[in-house]
């Protein structure tokens, strides 16, 4: 999985920002959305993902952040942010 | 920007999970954005064309004295690119006369900005368009005022429509995402539905137009340019029609409200968007007369900083508050005002 051709993506304070270019849309991320496009950039597995993030959020409910990244990984497909590659 | 087109901004599409939140830059999460999504670079002021409508009362000779250098260019755009700011415009005048338009166009996409190029299409050879190919721009949106030659010819001064026709082919040929764009007059309102059309038999994949604004060159020849309110009707009619024929194909994107509503709107929430003019000074917003910063002067980094404070100056609310009294104010936008 990657993002998608005209998708950019920028980390922020606040956690990052998707752009589609084509289309001129803009999304705002929290800090674990963020997280699993950083993840996603790096050419981790999709399925590597969740644990990732579980274990480096261990100390917040990282089962919790866990389940966000799968689900939030479904969206980004939904919308066409991401390539399979 | 050349054309007296209501501006493309930075859409915003919110989403209905929370974890995909809309970015707005007036009192949410935009005013945390480290820089802009979105530059709009007006590189000259220079076109070969003299079009009846532009914005910029661009033409031949019409380059600003005080453009900036190329050192200057290169700086801004390696500012830009060490922001990471996504997505850049270059247009002008007419960008591909600036001298050094490939070189910047290459510097930015090398740095990892997407490129769009707004163009009237006159320079659009096919080596021009393997260049823009092979730096991976985005997308080059060319202006196609008209669907016959006549409507072509007599809104685009200088211009030669079959001679844009196939620069548009040659983008299309070369594989590069082409978009068109459309200024309605009341000689050509009446072709929408073929412009459509023929946009989209020539590749393009995108298609916009809105309501022709009172500035520029288009003060001058408004009495026989502009369209009627009864002309507009059917125009949109035709584009809601076409924009449900080519759903899926190609993206039909309009304008119908007009500057005032855009304006209301922007002041809510502004675009990270910042307009930067051919002498290097940046604009709010290309539709206000309102300066926010000098490139010659100030950091890229530290005009962005001030683009928030800049809206909220009560100048710029009484200004849009103003044109819903005298629409016709739009023809101050070249009446810089500092913020």
């Amino acid at each position: 999985m990657k993002l998608a051709k005209y998708v950019k993506f920028r980390q922020e304070k606040f956690g990052g920002v998707l752009f589609e270019t084509r289309s001129e849309k803009v999304y705002a991320l929290n800090p674990t959305a963020a997280a699993v496009v950083r993840e996603i950039q790096a050419g981790t597995p999709e399925g590597e993902i969740p644990a990732r993030l579980e274990a480096e959020y261990a100390a917040q409910d990282g089962e919790q952040i866990g389940r966000e990244a799968r689900a939030f990984t479904q969206q980004l497909r939904e919308q066409g942010l991401v390539d399979e590659s | 920007m050349e054309e007296a087109a209501p501006e493309q901004g930075t859409e915003v599409d919110v989403g209905e999970d929370r974890r995909l939140q809309p970015v707005t830059p007036g009192e949410t999460t935009s005013g945390n954005l480290g820089a802009p999504l979105y530059i709009a670079w007006q590189l000259t002021n220079e076109c070969n064309y003299a079009c009846l409508h532009c914005i910029e009362e661009s033409g031949p000779g019409k380059a600003f004295k005080d453009e900036l250098e190329d050192d200057q260019v290169f700086s801004v755009m390696r500012q830009a690119v060490e922001l990471d700011v996504p997505y850049v415009s270059l247009s002008g005048g007419e960008p591909m006369l600036h001298p050094r338009f490939f070189d910047l166009a290459k510097f930015g996409a090398e740095g990892g900005a997407q490129l769009k190029i707004e163009t009237n299409g006159h320079y659009l050879t096919e080596e021009a368009c393997q260049r823009l190919k092979d730096y991976a721009v985005k997308s080059v949106q060319v202006s196609m005022d008209g669907a016959t030659r006549d409507t072509f010819n007599k809104m685009r001064v200088r211009g030669d429509f079959d001679h844009v026709l196939q620069g548009i082919r040659n983008v299309h040929a070369a594989g590069v995402p082409l978009e068109i764009n459309y200024s309605p007059t009341s000689f050509n309102v009446h072709e929408i539905g073929r412009a459509v059309d023929l946009a989209y038999e020539l590749g393009a994949g995108s298609f916009y137009t809105g309501r022709t604004m009172y500035t520029g060159n288009a003060v001058k020849t408004w009495q026989m340019m502009a369209p009627s309110d009864a002309e507009y009707g059917p125009f949109f009619e035709v584009l809601y029609a076409k924009r449900h024929e080519y759903d899926g194909r190609m993206r039909v994107h309009f304008h119908e409200m007009g500057l005032l509503h855009e304006m209301r709107e922007r002041l809510e929430h502004p675009a990270a968007l910042l307009i930067v003019l051919p002498n290097g000074l940046v604009k709010l917003i290309n539709a206000l007369p309102f300066i926010c910063g000098d490139l010659r002067k100030e950091s890229l980094k530290a005009i962005w900083s001030n683009f928030q404070r800049a809206w909220q100056d009560p100048r710029i609310a009484q200004f849009v508050d103003d044109l819903s009294d005298n629409p016709k104010k739009t023809a101050e936008l070249h009446r810089w005002i500092f913020v």
